[in-house]
């Protein structure tokens, strides 16, 4: 069982009708020809760093990413190319979803273990993400283009295993912003709120 | 850490079917590379490693070789274990049928059903470092006591996304696979299904000793000199190994005229002494997703049979490596490495027990 603080999060299902313009903000210009799918993982990813307080993420940290659908749109649109010859070589690349973790890398001026996983919900990533990190913990997002767009990320750092105050979360009820730390305990989140988490300060003071 | 072994493996590739059959044609020489087309200007016919497997679809096929290759690995002693499957292409070969959707679930239910597998599954894809990746997340998984039993299973099989896409970028070759070659120019690819059986109650003659996954955002299509030191660095780390321990490297080596450049000078940059090198593109083609479990199966295999590949051509001496002509004498340490897109660069290592 290992614990972990929430150290940022950005909850966007589906983002601010402005996301676009705040990325480009964010990167100081607009991102090119990298798809849209692309485009939202660095959106919510970004937010979730800058919700950290972090720019950089230490090299022993991780990035895990999944989706349910990941980089169909672009996909449909090279195997539409291919009906009549070569698809345009960015197009291809846009359909590799690790593109993006170099994009991100690149980004965040961080080289490391970050990894694509299919269709995968918050426990089971998470069981993978703490199998592996180090004290610099991971950031782990989920993405996906349909249904209005989503992009919802958790910058997760180890912590000493708290015993006290955990109650079980559904995945949404992670993403709370009172949700201070999240242990997974077999297949079952938990989480602590910020409430008993001063309390159990209090308590071990 | 528990000990993690190599408990069963698998393998179909343009060599043969199983692991026998693939040793035997080995011995023989390198597996002859069909063709394939694909359509346009930049098009035309590029040498292509099939699996020699005929079916009526996509699906079909697929699912025949899967079962083979998972029983080749045992794969019905561990299917309440969590399952690992690595994958560039997913089925979109199917799709490309009319057969599929593309729907990530409904790929990973196809496999669970053919395989009749109960247990966690995760379907990885990091390019052509999926597989290699997939074990890594798996060796860490086991050694931490999380689990007792994992399959990670590479597939890749025809599709024409994969080959209009490398053609697109002009990484092919029209000729043959020349890895490390004086007149290297591209990759020839191929399909390969492959297993890895990983076990922490299972004693093996190979174990899991560690790996690591850099991935480096200068390069995003390629190799960089940087991460390819960095992943030879973490990947003896996380196995409590120095460099002066390793027997044996099995590059990637593709063929391509920058990336092999860059694993050399990345090989020189991480070894005092570069270790002997094999690589196994000539014999079969680059497997994408699946060559990392794929090549693994095979060179473990070729290491206890004493079956060595055939070194393919005329080496580029500018580079300051060469492939070994004959297995060394003793190998207790391999690494084992694939780099792909994505700026992904992966190895793992393996300890003969």
């Amino acid at each position: 069982m290992k614990t972990f603080v929430i150290k940022g999060r950005c909850l966007a299902s589906p983002p601010p009708s402005d996301w676009r313009e705040q990325l480009a903000r964010m990167l100081g210009a607009k991102p090119r020809r990298i798809g849209v799918w692309a485009e939202l993982v660095m959106y919510g990813a970004l937010r979730c760093m800058a919700d950290a307080g972090e720019a950089k993420l230490p090299q022993d940290a991780q990035i895990w990413l999944s989706s349910r659908r990941g980089t169909y749109a672009a996909t449909a649109v090279v195997l539409e190319q291919l009906q009549d010859g070569l698809p345009m070589p960015l197009s291809f690349l846009q359909t590799q979803p690790s593109q993006v973790l170099a994009l991100l890398a690149a980004r965040m001026e961080w080289s490391g273990n970050a990894c694509f996983v299919a269709d995968s919900e918050l426990p089971a990533l998470l069981r993978l993400a703490a199998a592996q990190a180090g004290q610099g913990g991971a950031l782990i997002g989920w993405v996906d283009e349909m249904d209005g767009g989503s992009t919802n990320w958790l910058r997760l750092q180890p912590a000493a295993i708290a015993e006290n105050g955990f109650v079980p979360a559904s995945p949404e009820e992670v993403f709370s912003p009172d949700a201070v730390r999240l242990q997974l305990a077999a297949t079952e989140l938990r989480v602590q709120r910020a409430r008993q988490a001063s309390l159990g300060e209090k308590w071990a003071e | 850490m528990k000990p993690v072994y190599l408990a069963g493996r698998g393998l179909a590739c343009a060599l043969g079917l199983d692991l026998n059959d693939s040793l035997r044609a080995l011995q023989q020489g390198n597996a002859v590379a069909s063709t394939s087309s694909v359509p346009g200007a930049l098009g035309g016919q590029f040498p292509y490693f099939a699996i020699p497997f005929s079916q009526r679809d996509w699906d079909a096929r697929a699912r025949d070789l899967v079962q083979r290759v998972a029983a080749e690995a045992g794969a019905q002693r561990t299917r309440t274990g969590t399952l690992f499957i690595a994958t560039s292409s997913f089925d979109i070969g199917a799709v490309g049928e009319g057969a599929a959707q593309m729907d990530y679930r409904a790929f990973s239910d196809k496999i669970v059903a053919w395989l009749e597998w109960s247990g966690p599954v995760y379907v990885i894809n990091t390019a052509c470092t999926s597989s290699l990746n997939a074990l890594i997340a798996a060796h860490a998984l086991l050694g931490a006591g999380e689990e007792c039993d994992a399959l990670v299973l590479g597939v890749e099989l025809d599709n024409r996304l994969t080959l209009g896409g490398f053609a697109a970028l002009q990484l092919l070759s029209h000729s043959t696979s020349k890895p490390f070659g004086l007149h290297r120019d591209g990759l020839v690819l191929g399909e390969a299904v492959a297993a890895l059986r990983l076990s922490t109650r299972e004693a093996a003659p190979w174990k899991i000793a560690g790996g690591a996954n850099v991935v480096d955002g200068n390069q995003p299509t390629g190799a960089s000199v940087p991460a390819v030191v960095n992943m030879y660095q973490r990947a003896l780390s996380a196995s409590g190994l120095t460099a002066a321990a390793v027997d044996l490297v099995k590059v990637q080596a593709s063929g391509s005229p920058g990336n092999d450049a860059v694993e050399a000078q990345g090989l020189r940059a991480a070894f005092d002494r570069v270790p002997p090198l094999v690589s196994l593109k000539a014999s079969m083609g680059h497997t994408m997703g699946a060559s990392g479990a794929a090549e693994i199966a095979l060179l473990s295999a070729c290491l206890e049979q004493a079956v060595w590949p055939a070194c393919a051509g005329e080496v580029d001496a500018e580079l300051g490596v060469e492939l070994a002509a004959a297995a060394p004498e003793s190998v207790r340490h391999v690494i084992a490495t694939i780099l792909g897109f994505g700026g992904s660069h992966a190895a793992a290592v393996l300890e003969r027990t």
